[in-house]
């Protein structure tokens, strides 16, 4: 199976994303981890397909017969989507797990602006965990802790209780990690593109 | 608790969690943790689920004030839904409304066609179907063009040939959840017509023959859900494998097949990726058909009285009737069944102005649809858009403003109602529409347009999709209201 990506024809088997990624352009996918299937809910890896803006990381290869990643539409709006996700952070640094940074990296890539909406964020801070911490001020809601915890280790610690403006990160429906079913395994922490989740020990 | 056979336990989530807040009136964790230990959903799964639902109340006491904040009673002299708990509560044509789910009155069917003629007695619809055998009722089917009257017109044939031809047993799904403000038609069929519908689903059921049959339906339209129900106890050897009817948790949402999907799964209800579709892989990974209550209704008529009634000569028409749920300012609110294809003027008109005030809008198609001033009102109720910024036929819901509404109020109106039925998934969804709605409150347009544009190209489902609708929509017709 072949498309045309950005000009180029390349060999494509999976989806978009794995298509784009292989041929080494850059594309922002932050809630899709490389071992976990698509999660689709960060809309970053924007791309046009055949004249449709569609995400890369859920988009069939075989689906698509022209996929380019840079027309000025899918740049504005992979943009717009940063620099909403921007403003859920009123922490951006990149102390913390692996991935830590990844948001900003990404952003500032791509030129989305940090000041187009002001910042709104909860500023809740669960240190209860000897071995990692949670700051809701750094969080994006991409669900990549929830996945890993729930899909990948099968322990179900983690899930994004509420709808809307008021989902969050939880620990279940338990007040704190500690009084969690959590085992420390550290996958969430792993998985998080930015400092929301940080070990213990580093930077807090 | 029994388990539904062939279903996963965790099938009983949804349907434990509605009976335990039906008891207690709201769900303690404590609640939430022995239902998921029974139906074996893991805890923080389960809470997600659990708290994802609009109609669910997590804290003893208070209530819900007992208003209703839909457009319908907005515009109606009610307070802005910020002050309510409810967003809708679906008596919009009697609006403003305060209370919970009445039987829907038989008054309020305005202008009654085929389907809304006095319910129907025996089950010949479903004899002639079955006689016909699978493949030649499916080309009736086809032939008759029977379109999906949930909104999205998707040829109802087509759907269900793609699940058959997974080969593998599949799922029924009907969607009778109904969440959109100032729709009321399904629960007015299932309270008043409900042999119609069960009619229908039998015949749908000897055709597709699915493995699990559901109806999922609103959870606080109770007296729907009793008025089925009581039709399809009696209906016993029509339904070999027995009829699961399952009551939600509420949600805008919902409208999304996927969404619905996971809800029955006892997931939390929020979109799925597609592909794979649901007729590939849908409830429990079984191919699966979702089809609106009014669309299975018409299958009744069509093997009742034939092809003949659903053969428009106008091609852009569906075929058939449309059910009309007209509310807000008109002296008449109610359901008018008309022909697809219907100008909008003769539907007002059938409604009539309310205190000699003239129409100045219509919102149609919800808040996934898009206000049209008097200058459109020519324009038919044909599947799809009806103007480029916004306007569909949808599901029929048309809420009438005239000169002593408040156009501004309406649209800020529905711009909360989206950005608080967002499931909170995606980001340009979640964080953008409430944006959208500062934006609009404080009159700082400025950047809205491109804030618009990314809600719609960048949000995971039809909500977020379609939200610009209305703003867009009555920014094109009236650009001074919000500068």
């Amino acid at each position: 199976m072949s498309l045309i990506l950005n000009g180029d024809e390349v060999e494509a088997g999976g989806s978009v994303l794995d298509a784009v990624l292989a041929a080494g352009i850059e594309l922002p996918h932050l809630c899709k981890d490389d071992n976990l299937p698509a999660i689709g809910a960060c809309r970053t890896c924007l791309v046009e397909a055949d004249g449709r803006i569609v995400a890369a990381c859920s988009f069939p290869a075989s689906m698509a017969k022209r996929v380019d990643t840079e027309t000025k539409t899918a740049r504005r709006i992979r943009r717009g989507v940063l620099e909403l996700t921007l403003a859920m952070q009123a922490e951006r640094g990149d102390e913390g797990g692996p991935l830590a940074g990844e948001t900003a990296s990404t952003a500032s890539r791509e030129g989305a602006a940090v000041d187009r909406f002001a910042v709104r964020t909860g500023r809740a801070v669960d240190a209860t965990s000897p071995f990692f911490s949670f700051h809701e001020a750094a969080c994006i809601l991409c669900g990549r802790c929830v996945v890993a915890c729930q899909d990948l280790q099968h322990i179900s610690a983690i899930g994004l209780a509420g709808r809307g403006r008021d989902t969050r990160v939880t620990p279940g429906a338990a007040d704190t990690f500690r009084e969690s079913i959590c085992t420390s395994c550290g996958s969430c922490v792993a998985a998080c593109p930015t400092s929301a989740l940080r070990p213990r020990g580093g930077a807090e | 608790m029994s388990q539904v056979a062939g279903l996963p336990l965790r099938f009983r989530f949804l349907p434990l969690l509605h009976e335990a807040h039906t008891r207690d009136g709201w769900l303690s964790r404590e609640a939430v943790e022995t239902i998921a230990r029974q139906v074996r959903i893991p805890l923080a799964e389960a809470w997600e689920a659990a708290t994802s639902f609009p109609e669910f109340r997590f804290a003893a006491g208070g209530g819900d004030g007992g208003g209703c904040g839909g457009l319908s009673c907005v515009v109606n002299g009610a307070p802005p839904s910020e002050s309510v708990h409810a967003r809708c509560r679906f008596r919009c044509f009697e609006a403003p409304v305060s209370g919970g789910e009445d039987d829907f009155p038989e008054e309020m069917i305005r202008l009654a066609g085929r389907l809304l003629a006095p319910d129907i007695t025996g089950w010949d619809g479903l004899r002639a179907a079955s006689s016909m055998g699978s493949a030649r009722a499916l080309d009736m089917i086809d032939r008759a063009g029977i379109r999906g009257r949930g909104g999205a017109y998707f040829p109802a044939a087509r759907k269900w040939r793609a699940a058959l031809g997974q080969g593998r047993p599949l799922a029924l799904v009907i969607n009778a959840e109904e969440g959109e403000p100032g729709v009321f038609k399904d629960r007015a069929v299932l309270c008043r017509r409900p042999r119609r519908f069960v009619e229908g689903l039998a015949i749908a059921v000897s055709v597709l023959r699915p493995a699990v049959t559901v109806i999922f339906i609103n959870g606080e339209a109770a007296p729907a859900r009793r008025s089925v129900e009581t039709v399809i106890a009696g209906a016993g050897e029509v339904f070999p494998g027995g009829v699961e009817v399952v009551p939600g948790g509420g949600g805008y949402v919902l409208g999304e097949e996927t969404t619905l999907l996971n809800a029955l799964e006892g997931r939390k209800p929020a979109p799925r990726l597609r592909p794979p579709y649901p007729v590939e892989s849908g409830l429990f990974g079984m191919p699966t058909v979702v089809n609106n209550v009014e669309t299975i209704a018409n299958l009744s008529i069509l093997f009742r009285e034939g092809e003949a009634p659903f053969l428009d000569p106008d091609p852009a028409a569906a075929g058939g009737s449309k059910l009309f749920s007209v509310s807000g300012r008109v002296a008449r609110p109610g359901l008018y069944e008309m022909p697809l294809g219907t100008p909008l003027r003769v539907l007002l008109a059938a409604a009539g102005e309310k205190d000699g005030a003239a129409f100045a809008a219509v919102l149609a198609g919800g808040p996934s649809g898009g206000f049209l001033p008097a200058s459109e009102f020519h324009r038919r109720l044909v599947p799809g858009l009806l103007h480029p910024t916004g306007a569909v036929t949808g599901s029929g819901g048309m809420v009438v403003l005239d000169t002593t509404s408040d156009l501004r109020a309406a649209v800020l109106e529905t711009a909360r109602f989206n950005a608080r039925e967002s499931c909170g998934k995606c980001t340009p969804c979640r964080e953008g529409l409430p944006r959208v709605v500062e934006s609009l409150a404080e009159g700082h347009t400025e950047g809205l347009d491109d804030l618009l544009e990314v809600v719609g190209a960048a949000s995971l489902c039809g909500l977020g999709q379609m939200a610009p609708g209305p703003i867009r929509s009555a920014r094109h017709f009236w650009p001074e209201l919000f500068s």
